[in-house]
């Protein structure tokens, strides 16, 4: 199942996805590629953008347990691009209430590579499914340019928004992605969308 | 000069053939420095008619690598293939260990007019590897200037080339069933037939059938080579097979 969690909403029921994303992100960005970023209880990897703004798309298990996810932050408000890297950007870093930033796409490693690939391509077609909804005509995002070819493979249409820089951790860049009616079809034509029986459930925000 | 690039990635959107794409991919080198490039799958493309590549190098030069089938054993190539951030060709030396074939390659290339050079990996999970380079003329100074903008210009020229390929080279994915996975996955740990129905539950001839299957769908007889088919397109994942 993918569902979408907006508001920082902590429904009983989004409750175990998000202990599961949390603790599988401390896995990938802290353990497997060494960020260096917050920890809460030496077990979930937290920081100053996980507040009530942020939205998660997350795909999940039967029991509820994480298997990917994205942070989606405004860019209305403080942000990765905008405020740790905005020299990634020629220009202003891009922003607007029809802009949102992904942020810590992780892909659970508690799943072999073909679940991990299927895992990938639902939540990549979530965000584009979840953009098209909310009127959100172009994500931002910052990435190591490693995965650059893999972010361009999925078909979508995408912009560098400046040069590349080297910091400590790898040559680092920043791109927009623009979403429209044709993305959908784009992703298809890579083999990426995948959403047909089971489109994402979005949970309200708890009072 | 991002400017340069902004517009480059803008107009290879529009285009359709690989003819336009080497006009534009031309244009912008020259811009960013550079004289020649090259996109290209890392295959003996002589071979492999799906394979990607387009480039302006000196007449000759390109018609004597393929000769040699170098396509998979080029140094820059293999060196491409242990990275994934974009590296000037003055580096080799510290990325891979170059033989004497591969020096005498550096050498005849430097004969042919080609000067020092900057290559970006492209490496696409579940495809061949490829990479697109930039490389001086000869006698022309190398800058290091424009590099990053390079590493873009490469990545997004070879998304359009593999764009315009999968247009007309589409074929469908290579699916197993996940009984025939799980038996891929523990045959390439090693595992025998027999200790596969073990570890399963299930019998010595179901195994044998699942593998027969998979290795009919790959279009392969032997057992390594479904394996290496298997990790190549990612239905099996090299943490599967590595974990202890």
């Amino acid at each position: 199942m993918t569902i979408v969690v907006e508001h920082g909403c902590a429904s009983p029921s989004a409750e175990r996805m998000l202990r599961s994303m949390f603790e599988d992100r401390k896995s990938v960005f802290v353990d497997l590629l060494k960020w260096d970023v917050p920890v809460i209880d030496g077990r979930f990897e937290i920081d100053q953008f996980d507040d009530r703004h942020a939205t998660y798309l997350i795909v999940a298990d039967g029991d509820g347990d994480h298997l990917g996810s994205a942070r989606l932050l405004p860019t209305t408000r403080g942000h990765i691009l905008g405020s740790l890297f905005p020299e990634l950007c020629a220009g202003q870093a891009p922003s607007g209430p029809d802009i949102f930033e992904i942020t810590r796409f992780c892909l659970s490693h508690r799943q072999p590579a073909a679940s991990r690939r299927r895992t990938r391509n639902r939540l990549v077609s979530a965000l584009a499914w979840h953009a098209l909804g909310r009127g959100i005509r172009a994500y931002t995002g910052v990435a190591q340019v490693g995965w650059l070819q893999q972010i361009l493979a999925f078909g979508w249409h995408c912009r560098p928004l400046g040069p590349p820089r080297r910091f400590e951790s790898g040559m680092i860049g920043a791109l927009a992605i623009e979403i429209g009616s044709d993305t959908p079809a784009l992703l298809a034509a890579n083999g990426i969308w995948d959403i047909a029986g089971e489109p994402p459930v979005s949970i309200a925000q708890a009072a | 000069m991002f400017d340069r690039v902004e517009a480059f990635v803008r107009d290879v959107r529009e285009l359709q053939t690989e003819e336009a794409l080497a006009g534009a991919l031309a244009d912008v080198s020259r811009d960013l420095g550079f004289r020649y490039f090259a996109l290209t799958h890392h295959l003996d493309v002589r071979r492999s008619s799906a394979a990607i590549r387009i480039h302006n190098y000196p007449e000759g030069w390109a018609e004597w690598f393929d000769e040699q089938s170098l396509g998979a054993t080029d140094p820059v190539h293999r060196a491409s293939n242990v990275t994934s951030v974009g590296f000037a060709w003055s580096r080799l030396p510290d990325m891979i260990v170059l033989s004497a074939d591969d020096r005498r390659i550096l050498d005849l290339a430097r004969c042919q007019g080609i000067g020092d050079g900057f290559t970006v990996p492209a490496h696409v999970p579940g495809e061949a590897h490829g990479s697109c380079s930039f490389a001086c003329a000869a006698d022309d100074p190398f800058s290091e200037r424009h590099l990053s903008l390079l590493q873009l210009v490469g990545a997004f020229s070879f998304e359009a080339a593999r764009r315009m390929r999968r247009a007309r080279f589409a074929a469908p994915p290579i699916q197993l069933t996940d009984r025939q996975r799980e038996c891929v996955m523990w045959a390439a740990r090693g595992k025998s037939d027999w200790e596969i129905a073990r570890i399963l539950g299930i019998s010595h001839e179901t195994v044998i059938e699942h593998l027969r299957h998979a290795r009919e769908r790959y279009g392969v007889g032997k057992r390594t080579l479904l394996a290496i088919h298997a990790l190549f397109d990612g239905t099996i994942g090299f943490l599967d097979v590595l974990r202890p």
